[in-house]
């Protein structure tokens, strides 16, 4: 089991006036399982990725993931957790503006140490093969969206964390990354997929949806896992 | 209305989330703006001061000056001056017996025994009225003082050693005078005696008393002085011209006139107010250009935050200077910050400079009044440069297509030109190259940074070069003056005697006087084909002396100049100089010859006018086997004050200097100029450092998403901040360069262009200390790289999760 949480609460306000983001979420997630979070604005499911990738701290709760229990670890565990552990895929992107696409994705071999990857291959595999020496704002926005994917995935870490990765992306677009992501649990990565898109979570092979705070259901989509080819929004 | 006031209050709210970058901008721009204000105010005091003191003590036009040891019957050079074609440009002409002498005003509590000069003066009537006295403590002379033992000090001498109101001293020949009071004098507000440096004080008494007593001092019935001031119109050259030629035909004396434009203290005194404002104008430029860029920088920044704002504003066809309004307010507010503040730096230097100015620069009147033009001026430009400069980017803000404005940053598009450095291959890890890649990505940003900071380095370099230059020059007078005789003094005589006189062995004979190597000093006037000049030419026993010049190159056999001199008057060795000088004509009188002399030799002495041939020219000048000069170095045993006390009785002795002991006091002396010096470079350091980490916060702030990425993939903050440190270094090397070569060039320039004009007898060379280098690689380098250090507590309390959401 790659990510397990037991009872993890996330609170913010005051005691007088508590908001709670989680409440009492109970989940696992194996190696190779594509999962997606769905739920509306506001429902959790950010925060819950947050939790996962140790970019924020639960209120209450256990959270074990890759083996670590980073719910009350430290500082300095939680950075190195995330050098090792995880990888996040962010909805703008995020990749850095100064650096060449090679160089976006020699950022993440060397932040985890991966010192066997190649960034040509990677981005090779991405379908980037030929952009190596372009800028970011040199490519679409599709093509900044891939050079993410194979930034997170130079990294090796097990686990990729994706926040709305189709959001500022047209349809086409969209499906060709979700397609990407899709591949990954192949080499037996876990995928977590967080959308408020009820489309996109019918290709996942389990959704699990959140309402205010709360998993509301955990489980394959209505019919299965979808083709791509068969989604459209 | 009421929508502007909402606009205003949004500014406001801008301005306060950015207090701390646009405190910065604000203190740059108030320490500019205040630095020059309160600088150029203290010029303008000086000039209204000078004009002010020179006027009411009416300092003469020309004076004229009997080759040395003559004299002439007491109103024939008066008579000589009705004479003239001329005479009506003549307003007023005034005799006088000026001598040398040496002065012992030592008190209980100190020794005080120097060079000195007595001033004779006509006392009949009301006093003189060219080159009046001001009385600053005890009283003015009056008509019974003729023939009295009673003088009057100069201000300068009497404040440094803080003598009283009224005393004793005694002079050459052991004789005494009592002196009634203290008084400022035109003619020495500055004190520059021949042959010396400014700020003499220490070292030369000026006395003044009536002509009659000044004669009987003297032994002499005559006059050997005259004061002119002329009417406005009139030609002074010619006037000198005239007088000197009608001197020469009613008495056969030779004689020298110099004008009041060339009087090197009152050069000094004139001059270098303008010389000194140019500086302040380059200061201004300097500091005011960092300011600029600071605020460019911010709201260059601001603007980029706001992008999607003004993108959806121009969409919804709100007018582009409803839009433009908020940026522009904040610029505005922070430039008028500033110059609140730079009328408060502004008043509190000029307080500084006046209390400087009056203690250093004693004037009989000082008009220091508040200068609202020059208040004014300054606000006007330290609001609308850096109103301008911010004003620029939000036009190109406004200027942008809504669309493009709207998308956000990351599918912003291509519009970044392809830059070669972009694509410069680095070495290294991504770690080792994103400093060098955020650089060019925010090129424009990075140069400005690193010319405002070099700004800054050029100020401090060149005001610490300019202190380093005028102190090392003088250090290098002295190491050339003392050599390898550290107690050497010299002895002047009141004229010209035969080695084995009596007058000379009472020097040669005195217990204190281990070695006395005879000489002779003249002053004579060279001319070259590059010019002409005075100099103060000495003859000395080149073989024989204990001291002699340094001869950097050539030798001995004709004259030996400076290579400053050689250089004004574009002679070089080998060439020939034509010498105007002194030639005995009769006892007690000299008329003046010209001969063509060889260019023996050059000689380092950075003072231009000491010029050197050897003692067997001496039949040039009339004066074979005469001296009037003695090198002397203490006996084994006893000490240069010895020396002094020694000969003070000696009859024919008018001067023992301390050849090492003048140029300490001047050293001493410069202290409060370096102070205010040290004071400015001390401003550009803290401007350096502002602007710095102006720049660290602007940039944390650009590359907030970016560090809050690099977190999110685990990056310690220490890694981010190695870059951000190496990306400050990189830029504060450059500025380190810029700013020492800027600083390099402000020395050169001040020296071989504007104290050229006003102190051309000095020959300052450019010299920067070790110390001055260190100063300016540890703040250009050193503490611009630490700048980032400051953004850490923001780095380490920044919300990832918000960060990374956050959309521009």
């Amino acid at each position: 089991m790659l990510i397990e949480l037991e009872d993890v609460t996330k609170r913010y306000g005051t005691d007088a006036v508590p908001i709670y983001a989680l409440r009492q979420v109970n989940l696992r997630v194996d190696e190779g399982e594509f999962v997606v979070v769905l739920g509306p604005s506001g429902s959790g499911k950010t925060t819950l990725l947050n939790v996962i990738g140790a970019l924020d701290t639960p209120t209450a709760g256990r959270v074990v993931v890759n083996g670590v229990d980073i719910s009350r670890a430290g500082r300095a565990e939680l950075f190195g957790f995330r050098r090792s552990s995880v990888a996040f895929i962010f909805q703008a992107f995020n990749i850095f503006p100064g650096l060449t696409a090679g160089e976006n994705v020699q950022f993440g071999i060397d932040v985890a140490g991966n010192l066997d990857a190649d960034p040509a291959r990677v981005l090779e595999a991405v379908g980037l093969g030929g952009h190596l020496d372009r800028f970011p704002h040199e490519l679409s926005g599709g093509e900044q969206q891939r050079v993410a994917i194979a930034r997170a995935l130079a990294t090796g870490n097990p686990i990729l964390l994706a926040d709305e990765p189709t959001g500022e992306l047209d349809f086409t677009t969209g499906v060709q990354i979700l397609s990407l992501l899709k591949e990954q649990t192949g080499d037996g990565r876990a995928v977590l997929v967080v959308t408020h898109n009820r489309e996109i979570s019918r290709a996942a092979d389990r959704v699990i949806e959140l309402s205010s705070g709360r998993v509301a259901s955990d489980g394959p989509p209505p019919g299965g896992p979808a083709e791509l080819s068969d989604l459209h929004w | 209305m009421r929508g502007l006031l909402l606009l205003l209050r949004w500014s406001l709210r801008d301005l306060r989330a950015n207090w701390v970058k646009v405190a910065a901008i604000a203190v740059i721009i108030g320490l500019g703006t205040g630095s020059y204000a309160g600088l150029t105010s203290s010029a303008n005091w000086r000039r209204l001061s000078n004009e002010a003191s020179y006027g009411l003590l009416n300092v003469h036009d020309l004076r004229l000056r009997l080759v040395e040891g003559s004299t002439v019957s007491r109103g024939e050079l008066e008579a000589a001056a009705r004479s003239i074609e001329h005479s009506a440009w003549i307003t007023g002409a005034e005799e006088r017996v000026v001598v040398d002498l040496l002065v012992d005003a030592g008190t209980a509590e100190r020794d005080i025994l120097v060079t000195g000069l007595m001033v004779g003066i006509d006392l009949s009537g009301t006093g003189p009225s060219i080159n009046r006295m001001f009385n600053d403590g005890g009283r003015h002379l009056g008509p019974d003082d003729a023939g009295e033992m009673v003088v009057v000090l100069q201000h300068s001498f009497a404040n440094h050693y803080d003598l009283p109101d009224r005393g004793t001293l005694t002079v050459g020949g052991g004789r005494i005078l009592t002196y009634v009071g203290h008084a400022m004098q035109p003619e020495f507000f500055l004190v520059a005696p021949e042959g010396q440096i400014l700020f003499s004080e220490a070292d030369y008494a000026v006395l003044f008393s009536s002509i009659e007593t000044a004669q009987l001092l003297s032994g002499t019935d005559g006059v050997n002085d005259l004061v002119v001031t002329l009417a406005a119109g009139a030609r002074p050259h010619q006037v000198a011209a005239e007088l000197e030629a009608a001197i020469a035909d009613r008495t056969g004396v030779g004689a020298a006139t110099e004008l009041l434009a060339d009087n090197t203290a009152y050069r000094a005194l004139t001059e270098d107010v303008e010389n000194d404002q140019q500086v302040f104008n380059l200061f201004a430029f300097l500091l005011v250009g960092g300011a600029v860029t600071g605020a460019f920088n911010l709201v260059n920044r601001m603007v980029e935050r706001q992008r999607r704002e003004i993108g959806a504003a121009m969409a919804l066809g709100v007018p582009r200077w409803r839009i433009a309004f908020r940026p522009l307010a904040v610029g505005a507010q922070i430039a008028i910050l500033g110059v609140v503040l730079g009328v408060v730096v502004g008043i509190a230097i000029g307080a500084a400079m006046r209390s400087v100015l009056t203690e250093f620069l004693p004037l009989p009147v000082w008009l220091t009044p508040f200068q609202p033009r020059v208040f004014a001026g300054v606000a006007a430009i330290g609001f609308l440069v850096p109103f301008l400069a911010a004003a620029w980017p939000v036009w190109r803000a406004v200027r942008v297509r809504p669309v493009d404005a709207i998308r956000p940053v990351h599918l912003a598009g291509g519009r970044a030109r392809r830059h070669r450095l972009r694509r410069l291959s680095l070495p290294g890890d991504t770690f080792a190259k994103m400093p060098f890649r955020n650089l060019v990505r925010s090129k424009r940003r990075s140069i400005t940074t690193v010319l405002a900071v070099a700004a800054a380095l050029v100020v401090l370099v060149g005001f610490m070069g300019m202190i380093d230059s005028f102190m090392g020059t003088i250090d290098r007078a002295r190491d050339e003056a003392v050599k390898s005789s550290p107690d050497r003094l010299v002895v002047g005589l009141d004229g010209f005697y035969e080695a084995t006189s009596p007058r000379v062995a009472a020097v040669t004979a005195a217990a204190s006087v281990g070695r006395a190597d005879p000489g002779a000093r003249l002053g004579a006037h060279a001319s070259g084909p590059g010019g002409s000049l005075p100099l103060l030419v000495e003859l000395l026993d080149f073989g024989q002396a204990a001291w002699s010049p340094t001869i950097a190159s050539g030798g001995t056999g004709g004259i030996i100049v400076t290579a400053r001199a050689a250089t004004d008057l574009g002679v070089g060795v080998g060439d020939t100089l034509a010498l105007r000088h002194p030639v005995r004509t009769g006892p007690g009188s000299f008329s003046f010859a010209v001969a063509e002399i060889p260019v023996s030799g050059i000689h380092p002495y950075p003072l231009r006018p000491f010029a050197y041939m050897g003692l067997e020219e001496s039949a040039r000048f009339g004066i074979e086997g005469e001296v009037n000069l003695l090198n002397v170095i203490p006996a084994a045993g006893f000490t240069t004050g010895d020396v002094k006390r020694d000969l003070l009785g000696a009859e024919a002795v008018t001067s023992v200097q301390e050849v090492a002991g003048a140029v300490d006091n001047i050293r001493e002396q410069m202290g409060a100029v370096t102070g205010i010096l040290r004071v400015v470079g001390l401003a550009a350091v803290l401007l350096a450092l502002l602007i710095a980490f102006n720049t660290a916060s602007i940039n944390l702030d650009e590359r907030f998403r970016d560090h809050a990425t690099m977190f999110a993939y685990g990056v310690p903050v220490r890694t981010a901040l190695r870059v951000a440190m190496t990306e400050s270094a990189v830029v504060g090397a450059l500025a380190t360069t810029v700013g020492i070569g800027g600083g390099v060039a402000m020395v050169w320039w001040v020296t071989r262009h504007l104290l050229a004009e006003t102190l051309p007898d000095l020959a300052v060379e450019v010299i920067l200390n070790p110390g001055t280098l260190l100063v300016a690689v540890a703040m250009g380098l050193a503490a611009v790289t630490l700048a980032p250090l400051f953004t850490v507590p923001r780095m380490r309390r920044m919300d990832l999760p918000g960060t990374l959401r956050l959309m521009e």
